[in-house]
């Protein structure tokens, strides 16, 4: 069990001192000693210690001074000054510049100095438990990042293949299908696509490096339209964007909340709708763009749309096919890029989303 | 593509199934009658390479793909760029790739020695327009 002892050096140019600790501490610690600061660091080149006790009046270095010095290459371990005067001055210096985290009158008293030590030896490994702690957590969130990013390749590239087939059979008239089965295969591995690339949205959206580039509204807003349209032909889009002032901001994070908020405007719409309607409207200003994107669709119910950003939540009130992480991808992408949401509906009536991002661009520089 | 009787395609993949697939679809679009398929890109390497005592080498389309065990796409253009010219001149590559990297997609836009990146699953009608598109430029 000698490895669990606490490990202590004890630096004093006084030697019967060094010898009186030891008499009184060696049954409770495993005691180093050395009578000068130089040789305090030789010793702590070869042994890992717990606890560091230092004389303050000593020739040539100070305890102060020795602390100073080893307080970057060694923070480890918890430092104690044992002053036989009270220089209040140096002590009270010491302490805030945080080379100390305790001093100790000379003579000292052995309970005292005991429970100094153990108070410090308690100090010394919860810091360490903490460190291991983020170590380990770093490296599960790694780990689980890595995960995530190559299952969903690997998933990809199988469903890719079956899609590849799909598309052969009927250019080549070879599989004779009167039910529509391949239409139904096909679909069912378009939405599974679909989830795998929220996921893959969700990964980079959590490890990519934000980065400002002018955006010019009008030519995203386009963008995701175009891509949309052709899911539900009928609705009418109505684009307004009123930017007289340059915009930067984070374009991956920027498209990928466009085209949730799009994607679910298009989406939940009324399923025998006359006029379906999607408004998006932009008003870029100096310091912030708002963002707002109106549908006429089936509406979200009052009670659930506290829980809408959450992950993996889904409104039980209608059957659309949809993985519950479109909204929590936005909200997540908005907190990296420093934006707000704000979301208002009426059950039935369709629903609104505003979203501010702010302007990085610097102006007049 | 009668304008290009001698063309060649190199397939290049390691999902036999998109091997298949892609030698199928190439046929349907009478795109060429001569593939050549690689599961393996060393191997596909070391083709091309044997190419050098031809007289003349037939314009040649590669179809690479990017995530492939022991040399992947990317591997295989760093080889190929040393190739001498009177090989590299007749070949024109385009990546294959179900990937969605934006990493990859910069990589292989920033790759003077690829044509195109194209995205699993092949469309018939693009693969036949991008292959046209190359020679229509000469």
């Amino acid at each position: 069990m000698k490895n669990s002892r606490i490990r202590i050096l004890y630096i004093d140019d006084e030697v019967h001192n060094l010898n009186a600790f030891r008499a009184s501490f060696r049954r409770s610690y495993e005691i180093y000693t050395a009578t000068s600061a130089l040789e305090g660091r030789q010793l702590l080149k070869g042994i890992d210690v717990h606890i560091i006790i230092a004389d303050q009046k000593m020739p040539v270095t100070t305890g102060v001074e020795f602390f100073h010095d080893i307080k970057n290459v060694l923070p480890e371990p918890i430092r104690i000054l044992l002053t036989g005067y009270t220089d209040v001055e140096d002590i009270i210096d010491a302490i805030n510049k945080g080379h100390i985290y305790s001093y100790i009158k000379k003579p000292w008293d052995e309970h005292e100095l005991h429970r100094t030590i153990n108070n410090a030896y308690e100090i010394y490994n919860a810091r360490k438990q903490l460190k291991e702690k983020i170590v380990e957590l770093e490296k599960t969130n790694d780990e689980l990042n890595r995960f995530i990013y190559s299952t969903s390749h690997d998933l990809r590239s199988p469903l890719m293949s079956v899609l590849g087939i799909i598309n052969l059979s009927r250019l080549d008239n070879t599989v004779t299908d009167p039910m529509g089965y391949m239409d139904m295969i096909e679909s069912c591995v378009v939405k599974l696509d679909g989830f795998i690339q929220k996921i893959i949205e969700y990964y980079r959206n959590s490890r990519l490096d934000v980065e400002y580039e002018k955006i010019d509204f009008a030519l995203l807003l386009k963008d995701c339209t175009d891509t949309f349209k052709h899911q539900n032909t009928s609705i009418d889009f109505h684009v307004d964007v009123d930017q007289p002032f340059d915009f930067k901001g984070d374009t991956f994070r920027i498209s990928v909340i466009l085209n949730n908020l799009i994607s679910n405007a298009v989406k939940y719409q009324k399923p025998d709708a006359q006029s379906p309607k999607v408004n998006l409207g932009v008003k870029v200003e100096p310091h912030k763009a708002t963002i707002r994107i109106e549908d006429n669709g089936i509406g979200i119910l009052s009670e659930h749309l506290n829980n809408i950003f959450k992950m993996f939540f889904r409104s039980k009130n209608n059957n659309k096919p949809g993985s519950g992480i479109g909204l929590y991808i936005v909200k997540e992408a908005l907190t990296k890029i420093g934006g707000t949401i704000s979301v208002d509906s009426q059950y039935g009536e369709g629903t609104q989303f505003e979203i501010t991002i702010p302007n990085r661009n610097e102006f007049d520089s | 593509m009668n304008s290009i009787p001698d063309l060649r395609i190199v397939l290049i993949d390691d999902n036999e199934i998109d091997l298949l697939l892609h030698e199928r679809l190439i046929a349907i679009q009478q795109i060429s009658r001569t593939v050549l398929s690689f599961n393996n890109a060393n191997k596909a390497l070391e083709y091309l390479s044997s190419n050098v005592t031809l007289p003349q080498i037939p314009p040649t389309v590669i179809l690479l793909d990017i995530q492939m065990p022991e040399m992947d796409g990317f591997e295989f253009l760093r080889s190929f760029d040393s190739y001498p010219n009177k090989i590299k001149n007749q070949c024109y590559i385009i990546m294959v790739s179900s990937s969605l990297d934006f990493g990859d997609i910069n990589r292989t836009n920033a790759n003077p020695l690829v044509v195109r990146l194209l995205k699993k699953p092949l469309q018939p009608r693009e693969l036949k327009e991008v292959i046209e598109g190359i020679f229509k430029e000469q």
